[in-house]
């Protein structure tokens, strides 16, 4: 099945001189067919972004669920554990006849993979609230829904978005993937012509650049979002 | 409804009423535990006093101050805050009309000082202005400058942060406070400093108070009346300082309060409240017979050389007094010179520092009003205290 699924790759045809016909690292061949890896690059950051933001709505949802409940955290933690390994190649095939060739199928996957770190690091965020805080908060009369969104999750920002880093990381890596279940991407583009470097330098260097690029606007997130983590005595 | 007056915020003067607070044989029983943590508590403390419930750890003390707030729900008995039982409170409505303040303070390190000290007028729906009013009136009763509102409590020292979280339980002014071992993390010289300073608020604020500690010193210090409690939630003896370390209700109050309980008395008085020998004064010049019969009436054996200023100058020896007038010939200089507002157990520290009987009483000018001996503060101990 898998061969089925490369060849339905359609080899590019290139033209060029002797550095084309190499293989190799053609700087005037990358400037002209550049814009060749605009769609996939941006249905790249599409599908990233897309997974990641379901993936955190639902780990939020199991969250605060486990919060509240707390014998609910092991058997989540299993699920999402169990998904997590799963391989991912594996996952595309099950889905296929269920949901089709396409985004659907890619973002379910992709989704999956994200839950387990994103819930993990809700919890530990959860775990890291100081008691004598809560205590406090509570004691001051604080409800359950107030102490949960002024206090808890504010202190919890550092370990969610330390989730969130890496999920967004990982899922651009696996969304390289996704071509498998015909979603496009970056990872087809790569793919299409793996022997020639100019491709896979092109195509490899913008999905490392989107995962930095996501990263490094994540980490400026958070920096907006703790002034009290920078200020010290 | 209400005056536009009522809308600015008002001084610590202007404080609400503070409550009567009683425990009605509160018990808390937790399932599967073999005997309660608090065993029929009943104790009343009288509006705008100090209750201090002591006691070892597993006493039960913590829990029971929990109570009052709701903190830990009653098994069976009641608690009675202002006459109004807590059961009948709507729990977070009660919680915000009760000062808490816990060991770890608990301030919130996402928020700023001032944000902090804000929580609950926050949760009352106080406007902004009010609110902000308040915070800094808090921090100017606090001691600490307007600025440190806009800091975090990671940039503050940890005095600092007991103060701000003193002055976030009495952002609302709540009648009743709730203070778990509040100075207990603090060293010990900032400690009773803080000590201090809650007692100098207390006496403008006057609320009332549920004080936990473990520490009987500490109990004596702040408490108008101390709660022994002892193992399984058991109130051994309900009791003003002084009459608790006079007469001890049992054994293990005896054993609590410590071997040395006569000298703690020594810590409730000053030295102004005791009855001071007449001290033997005399100036250098003074005709010697004069001097001679001013001293046989006095109790000390020696007599006191004193300047114009009747600031004291060191005790005369017997042949200062032999001629016609008085010469300086001191025997030994007046050390230690004991001030009327001196607690009675450090003047006692102060004599036996010197090795000697008697010490020079000066007042606030330097003075001297009178002398006070070892047999004087002998008589302190034994004596039974006046009032409390």
């Amino acid at each position: 099945m898998i061969e089925l699924v490369f060849a339905q790759l359609q080899r590019r045809d290139r033209s060029g001189g002797d550095c084309v016909a190499d293989n190799g690292i053609c700087p005037d061949w990358i400037a002209d067919n550049f814009d060749r890896y605009l769609d996939p690059f941006w249905q790249h950051v599409y599908l990233t972004l897309v997974s990641v933001a379901i993936g955190f709505a639902i780990a939020f949802a199991l969250a605060l669920l486990a919060h509240r409940r707390r014998w609910l955290a092991p058997p989540i933690t299993q699920v999402t554990g169990i998904l997590y390994t799963l391989p991912s190649v594996a996952v595309f095939f099950l889905l296929l006849p269920l949901t089709g060739r396409g985004n659907t199928t890619a973002i379910i996957a992709l989704v999956a993979y994200s839950l387990l770190i994103l819930f993990r690091n809700f919890m530990a965020g959860f775990d890291n609230v100081p008691d004598e805080s809560k205590d406090a908060g509570r004691g001051m009369g604080l409800s359950y829904r107030q102490l949960l969104w002024q206090v808890e999750l504010p202190l919890a920002l550092p370990e969610i978005m330390a989730g969130l880093r890496i999920a967004v990381t990982t899922t651009v890596g696996l969304t390289a993937l996704v071509f498998l279940a015909g979603a496009g991407g970056l990872g087809e583009a790569l793919f299409a012509d793996i022997n020639f470097r100019s491709n896979v330098l092109v195509a490899g260097g913008l999905a490392v650049l989107l995962a930095v690029v996501l990263d490094l606007l994540i980490l400026a997130l958070q920096w907006a979002l703790t002034p009290w983590m920078r200020a010290r005595a | 409804m209400t005056t536009a007056n009522s809308a600015q915020t008002e001084g610590p003067s202007a404080s609400l009423q503070a409550a009567s607070l009683e425990f009605r044989q509160a018990t808390k029983r937790y399932d599967g535990a073999d005997r309660p943590a608090v065993n029929e508590l009943s104790l009343e403390v009288p509006a705008g006093e100090i209750c201090v419930l002591v006691g070892p750890s597993g006493c039960g003390k913590t829990t029971a101050m929990r109570m009052v707030n709701r903190m830990i729900d009653i098994t069976s008995g009641d608690i009675l805050v202002g006459g109004e039982s807590v059961r009948d409170r709507d729990e977070a409505d009660l919680r915000r009309h009760v000062g808490y303040v816990i060991q770890q303070i608990g301030l919130f390190p996402h928020r700023t000082i001032a944000e902090n000290i804000a929580t609950v007028p926050k949760l009352l729906g106080w406007d902004k202005r009010r609110t902000a009013a308040r915070v800094d009136e808090l921090l100017d009763l606090i001691g600490l400058p307007a600025e440190m509102g806009g800091r975090y409590p990671a940039q503050l020292s940890g005095g600092q942060r007991q103060r701000v979280g003193v002055a976030r339980a009495l952002a609302a002014d709540p009648p009743v406070m709730l203070m778990d071992e509040p100075f207990g993390a603090i060293d010990p010289i900032n400690r009773e400093r803080l000590q201090n300073e809650f007692l100098r608020l207390q006496a403008e604020l006057r609320k009332t108070i549920v004080f936990v500690t473990h520490d009987i010193d500490e109990a004596i210090k702040m408490g108008d009346r101390i709660a022994v409690m002892q193992e399984g939630g058991h109130l051994a003896q309900y009791a003003p300082p002084a009459e608790l370390l006079m007469h001890p209700a049992n054994p293990f109050v005896e054993d609590f309060v410590g071997a040395d309980r006569a000298l703690k008395r020594l810590a409730l008085q000053r030295v102004r409240d005791v009855d001071l020998w007449t001290a033997p004064l005399v100036h250098a010049g003074d005709p010697a017979p004069e001097a001679r019969a001013k001293l046989a009436a006095a109790e000390v054996p020696y007599a006191l050389l004193v300047d114009d200023g009747d600031r004291p100058l060191g005790w005369l020896s017997e042949r200062a007094l032999a001629g016609e007038q008085v010469s300086a010939e001191l025997s030994s200089d007046p050390e230690p010179v004991v001030e009327l507002d001196d607690i009675l157990r450090d003047a006692l520290s102060d004599l036996l520092a010197h090795e000697v009987q008697y010490g020079p009483v000066v007042d606030h000018q330097g003075r001297v009003v009178g002398v006070l001996s070892i047999e004087l503060l002998s008589h302190a101990i034994a004596e039974e205290p006046e009032g409390g």
